[in-house]
């Protein structure tokens, strides 16, 4: 399994802090992740994909979007707002 | 040429007398500096003496408007407050928003310059008359905040729309703040410039209208940007407030705790200082400044929190109580002191209390509201705290200075640069010091592709580039920058609200050109000024000590970082623009050692 932590407007969206889905690639997990947390379609999940309005981090790190990447079990993504400014 | 007024109001202090002039400029300094903080800049360049004490009768205190301000696009209500800094003795330039901007553009001009100094603490009234333009002393305003004197002020019918000070800026703490409508004018210390001259408030009353050429276009684009303005692109500032950055900092570890010296405060911590557990700890309420349809000002308690607030009177000096972070910024916006100053030179101090190089009673995570009291009293220790980081470790020594968290004497926002690696080169270059507003290079970290724990030496000069150009354009227009998310591409549309707005036709090009121009400006005013390639660095700190996940930044790397970006802007070694920077932009026009501005005669 995979774990989503979701923060700012995604977790607002979602009404949810953190939800785990079945590991697979990143387009599979955005599916999953939409499936169980209809709240965030369309403004943050669409089609399978993040708008332009979330980033995801894998294990807090690096910013991924590459729908065809793997995740791998036991990993952890982290979904955000994309507007960082403070 | 509509939207502005091809003029300026030059203001003249002396004694007790107050002199004012109208000053006409040419059509060509808005085609080459827009407005906002760009008009600012070549205003400040033009009438600061070289070599200026910033606190001295002679240093100019800039109010730039913009050509969109008054009209009915969203965020438009701003307008922009430069002076030589008296925190860094580089350029400084804030920028405030709501009520008061409308009312000052009504003056009747598109900047106000203010020189000289009064003799007695006073209420200085701008008027579109100038024979309306007075000074009056004050006495018993002194130590009021600016809300308690707006209020006071309003309620005796004295004026309506103010710009003041707190007590801090009449002690002239270098990093005083300017206030107006609850908003500051923050970093650097322009509130103690104002103090200077012994002016406590700043009140203006005016009808002029700058009005726009199309009309109609500029209706319906307001419309547009409105609608755009109520989407999903800025629903965390209106759901949430930057507040929320927060917890997502704290999980990214790229969350300053302790001075700098780790990067998270765990997670129960962290949701205690998250919106959620703010509003549990004070009512919360949403506002807007005057003309915004975003609405990203969240209360608590009465108190605006924003997420620089919430870090430097949070985390930096490891407070996890929401209540007491709440009073602190309270008592920050009461006395008139920039937060990110306040907390970054509380935490440099709690450090070296705890590593034993004073014995003043200070710790971290401790009560600091007697603390911020006695800095804009310049009580005590208070004094010394007043100064600012980067002279209060020149004070302590005993190495100090090399965790002293600054950039050019300007401490740092909320944001580890071992872990934003594009963003440490864009806090070393930013020309007001460490930076996350004229540079917002920490977005360059944290989008797809771009590993953050490097430094990227062959891209990263270009991404804090583009993010300065684009902040010039954004603040010289000028547009809040919580719009960018709606705006897509912001040289066209900038180029095109310009055009519909004055009348005189403006292009993508152009416009990159004169935020180009407005950035050599910048850096030409600090090499003026003294600057020296040596400063655009980061303390040793964030070389010598990694994280405690191994993020570490290497100092070569940022040296060749600095050294790439200088070499793109077109800047040569010892500062200042190229030969070749100089003819594509025109600067020689414009950088000219030609006398300032004609003022007023009439004070002799």
């Amino acid at each position: 399994m995979v774990t989503v932590e979701l923060y700012g407007v995604p977790r607002l969206r979602a009404g949810a802090s953190r939800v785990e889905v079945p590991a697979g690639t990143l387009a599979s997990i955005l599916h999953a992740l939409a499936s169980a947390l209809p709240g965030l379609v369309p403004d943050i999940v669409h089609d399978g994909r993040l708008t332009e309005h979330a980033l995801v981090a894998i294990d807090g790190r690096e910013m991924i979007a590459d729908p065809e990447l793997p995740i791998a079990d036991g990993s952890v993504l982290v979904l955000l707002s994309a507007a960082a400014g403070g | 040429m509509r939207g502005n007024f091809g003029r300026i109001l030059l203001v003249e202090l002396r004694g007790d007398r107050v002199a004012v002039e109208h000053v006409p400029l040419p059509e060509a300094v808005y085609q080459a500096f827009v407005g906002g903080v760009g008009l600012g800049a070549y205003l400040l360049w033009r009438f600061a003496p070289a070599g200026v004490d910033p606190l001295a009768p002679e240093a100019p205190l800039v109010y730039a408007f913009s050509p969109l301000l008054g009209t009915p696009l969203t965020t438009t209500a701003k307008f922009a407050v430069l002076c030589k800094s008296p925190l860094t003795g580089r350029i400084s330039d804030g920028l405030s928003s709501s009520r008061f901007a409308l009312a000052a553009k009504r003056l009747g001009v598109d900047a106000i310059v203010v020189r000289g100094a009064l003799d007695r603490l006073s209420w200085l009234h701008l008027d579109e008359d100038p024979a309306a333009c007075r000074a009056e002393p004050c006495p018993a305003w002194a130590g009021l905040s600016a809300h308690e004197l707006s209020d006071m002020a309003t309620k005796q019918g004295l004026f309506r729309h103010v710009s003041a000070i707190g007590p801090a800026g009449e002690r002239q703490v270098r990093y005083a703040t300017i206030s107006n409508d609850g908003r500051h004018a923050g970093r650097g210390g322009a509130g103690a410039v104002l103090g200077a001259k012994r002016v406590k408030a700043i009140s203006v009353r005016g009808a002029a209208v700058a009005g726009v050429a199309d009309a109609a276009s500029v209706q319906a684009r307001a419309r547009d940007l409105a609608a755009r303005s109520a989407g999903a692109a800025t629903e965390k500032y209106r759901a949430l407030g930057t507040a929320a950055n927060l917890e997502t900092f704290d999980r990214l570890r790229i969350l300053p705790r302790r001075n700098f010296q780790t990067v998270s405060i765990g997670q129960a911590a962290a949701r205690r200082l998250a919106p959620e557990g703010l509003a549990r700890a004070a009512e919360h309420v949403r506002d807007s400044c005057a003309g915004c349809t975003i609405g990203c000002d969240h209360r608590y308690g009465g108190t605006r929190i924003e997420y620089e607030t919430q870090f430097a009177l949070g985390p930096l000096i490891d407070v996890d109580d929401p209540a007491r972070l709440i009073a602190a910024a309270g008592a920050c916006d009461a006395l008139g002191l920039d937060t990110i100053s306040a907390g970054g030179t509380l935490a440099f101090a709690m450090e070296c209390a705890e590593r034993g190089l004073v014995d003043w009673p200070l710790r971290f995570g401790d009560d600091v509201l007697p603390w911020l009291g006695a800095i804009a009293r310049r009580e005590g220790a208070g004094d010394l705290l007043a100064e600012g980081t980067r002279r209060l470790a020149a004070v302590i020594g005993q190495g100090s200075e090399r965790f002293a968290c600054h950039v050019k004497g300007l401490e740092l926002p909320g944001y580890e640069p071992r872990a934003m690696q594009t963003f440490a080169l864009g806090l070393c270059v930013a020309s007001r010091g460490a930076d996350h507003n004229r540079s917002g290079a920490y977005q360059a970290d944290l989008q797809v592709g771009v590993d953050r724990y490097r430094a990227d030496v062959a891209r990263a000069p270009a991404r804090v580039i583009e993010s300065e150009d684009n902040a010039a354009l954004l603040d010289s227009l000028i547009l809040c920058k919580f719009l960018r998310g709606a705006i897509r591409e912001p040289w066209r549309e900038g180029a095109e609200l310009l055009t519909m707005v004055t009348g005189l036709s403006r292009g993508e090009d152009d416009l990159r050109r004169s935020a180009r121009r407005i950035a050599a400006v910048r850096h030409a005013f600090n090499v003026r000024e003294g600057w020296t390639l040596a400063e655009d660095r980061l303390p040793d700190r964030f070389h010598d000590e990694a994280l405690e996940d191994g993020a570490s930044l290497s100092r070569a790397d940022v040296v060749a970082m600095v050294d790439a970006y200088h070499a793109a802007r077109g800047h040569v070694p010892q500062g200042g623009p190229s030969e070749r920077l100089r003819r594509e932009l025109e600067l020689d026009a414009w950088l000219t050692d030609a006398p300032p501005l004609q003022g007023p005669a009439s004070l002799g």
